[in-house]
């Protein structure tokens, strides 16, 4: 194609090009962005949703810190700032911030959709007036005290594995996580490992906690509408405890296996299609000449 | 661009603008140039490399393809399937199997068309803009299922919902906007490939007989000047 084609042809596009900038310009122009106005009757509930897996209020520390009072450690300003963007408040190296990051054993507080600045202010308006109360809502959950034995054990693996099913549609951990000890290729690797998962998150309680409503962005938008029962959480605390004190599987290896396997089949399935097809110029050919040699018995052969 | 519009923009905007372009533009062209519903052969200018590249792409792509569809369309039944490790395990090498088929043959037809000065003069930029769009869309698939395993699952539980939300016109793009990006990148890649799509040679995916995926093979030679 010469150039002057080329140019010609971008030229066709042009039009295009125009009508998608001016639809996407226009779609910005209608979406939602930051708006949102939050009701005093929705806080609590958000709070409920989004909050409790890492925070209490009185009721001690989770993954995250206990609000009762956060209001008189710091400032309302710095907190609204911290819950809007906590990730750009981590990265921007605020003395403060990284203290509770440490002290949260580096697990992040995530960027919640939907937390704007009205929003925020209800929450801050909610932490305080929970903290003047005796027994806040939000002071902690129940989480059972029974002893775990070996059949919580044997089915929070199954739980893991997905031989079970959760009861309200949640998805299998192996999809994302693995654990040492699962068989061949091991478990998924989009969320982390979690054979240490029961010591990382400092035991039941904190662990119990965090699978009643797991607060990671990828984890919210599925048990959101799909949690977890007490009895499940149970007995996958379960087993995660009898995984404490192993050490994670290296995903290298399973990764390699993976790919060997993969790179097996798709050399496999090359050579069935070359056998498949391994004819497919002669044969094609000889047949045209010979229908043609048939029906002409003195044409010219083949050469 | 704070990061949520930039969400707002890569998983809800440009998903709409590329599939209304998509359903336009491929009416549109089907009324106004139905014969340019071709994938335009080339076999006839060089056939020594064409059924090593080809083949394999073809196959390949379809089945991965098929694949997402059915994630996307039953995402419970997927489910229930890789609910044992065996069966997760056996769906998820074919998978690899086959996306490392379709970037083989893609390597194979991007080098066939440079390499051959025939084809290279019958390759408009259209087709080199797609072929670049369709490797990294195929590369990063592959590091997706190698680096953040077991996609079949997790496309099931967070990308279906995804895309259901967006065809049921309430877009909730929680369920994309914590992804690795590379499996943003694979997203955002998808959607650009479907806008894009009535403009290039995939167009033939929509006109061809279906026994041409089983029918024997037979030699393409173009009719008249070229």
């Amino acid at each position: 194609m010469s150039s002057r084609q080329s140019s010609r042809h971008l030229l066709r596009l042009q039009p295009l090009c125009l009508t998608l900038l001016a639809l996407c310009l226009a779609l910005l122009d209608w979406l939602p962005l930051g708006s949102g106005t939050a009701s005093a009757q929705d806080t609590p509930d958000f709070f409920r949703q989004y909050c409790v897996s890492c925070h209490t209020i009185g009721g001690g520390r989770l993954t995250g810190p206990d609000l009762k009072n956060v209001l008189q450690r710091q400032k309302r300003e710095w907190l609204a700032n911290f819950m809007m963007d906590p990730r750009g408040v981590i990265d921007s190296g605020d003395p403060y911030a990284l203290k509770i990051f440490e002290e949260a054993r580096k697990v992040p507080m995530p960027n919640l959709t939907g937390m704007t600045r009205d929003r925020v202010e209800k929450l801050l308006d909610l932490i305080e007036a929970e903290s003047k109360l005796e027994k806040s809502q939000f002071k902690g959950l129940q989480i059972s005290n029974k002893p775990f034995t070996d059949e919580d054990r044997s089915q929070g693996r199954e739980l893991f594995l997905g031989h079970r099913r959760l009861k309200k549609g949640g998805t299998a951990c192996i999809s994302c996580h693995s654990v040492q000890g699962l068989p061949a290729l091991g478990g998924g690797r989009l969320g982390p490992d979690l054979t240490k998962v029961y010591e990382r998150l400092k035991g039941r309680k904190s662990l119990s906690a965090w699978l009643v409503a797991p607060g990671t962005e990828t984890m919210q938008p599925i048990f959101k509408t799909h949690p977890l029962e007490p009895d499940e959480i149970h007995t996958l605390v379960a087993f995660f405890e009898a995984h404490a004190s192993e050490q994670p599987a290296s995903p290298a290896v399973n990764r390699v296996t993976f790919l060997l396997l993969g790179l097996v089949l798709s050399c496999t399935l090359i050579f069935v299609f070359d056998s498949l097809w391994k004819q497919r110029f002669t044969g094609v050919r000889r047949a045209l000449v010979e229908q043609y040699t048939a029906k002409k018995p003195n044409s010219p052969q083949e050469h | 661009m704070s990061q949520h519009v930039l969400d707002q923009f890569m998983f809800v905007a440009l998903p709409y603008v590329c599939l209304f372009t998509f359903f336009l533009m491929t009416i549109y062209r089907y009324r106004m140039q139905s014969f340019s519903y071709s994938s335009l052969s080339s076999q006839f200018l060089e056939n020594k490399h064409h059924f090593w590249a080809v083949v394999p792409f073809h196959y390949g792509i379809l089945v991965v393809t098929a694949g997402h569809f059915v994630a996307f369309l039953i995402p419970r039944t997927l489910l229930a399937w890789n609910s044992h490790p065996l069966r997760l395990y056996v769906l998820e090498i074919t998978a690899l199997a086959f996306g490392l088929l379709t970037f083989i043959g893609l390597t194979g037809v991007i080098v066939r068309r440079l390499s051959s000065s025939k084809v290279r003069i019958v390759t408009s930029p259209t087709d080199w803009i797609l072929f670049a769009m369709l490797l990294i869309q195929t590369g990063s698939g592959i590091s997706n299922a190698l680096v953040y395993p077991w996609g079949s699952s997790w496309f099931a539980t967070s990308m279906a919902p995804y895309l259901w939300s967006i065809l049921k016109l309430s877009p909730d793009v929680t369920f994309v906007t914590a992804m690795p990006w590379m499996i943003k990148l694979h997203v955002v890649l998808a959607f650009l490939t479907i806008g894009f799509f009535p403009f290039t040679r995939l167009v033939h995916v929509l006109v061809i007989p279906n026994p041409y995926l089983w029918r024997k093979p037979q030699v393409v030679r173009w009719y008249g000047r070229k």
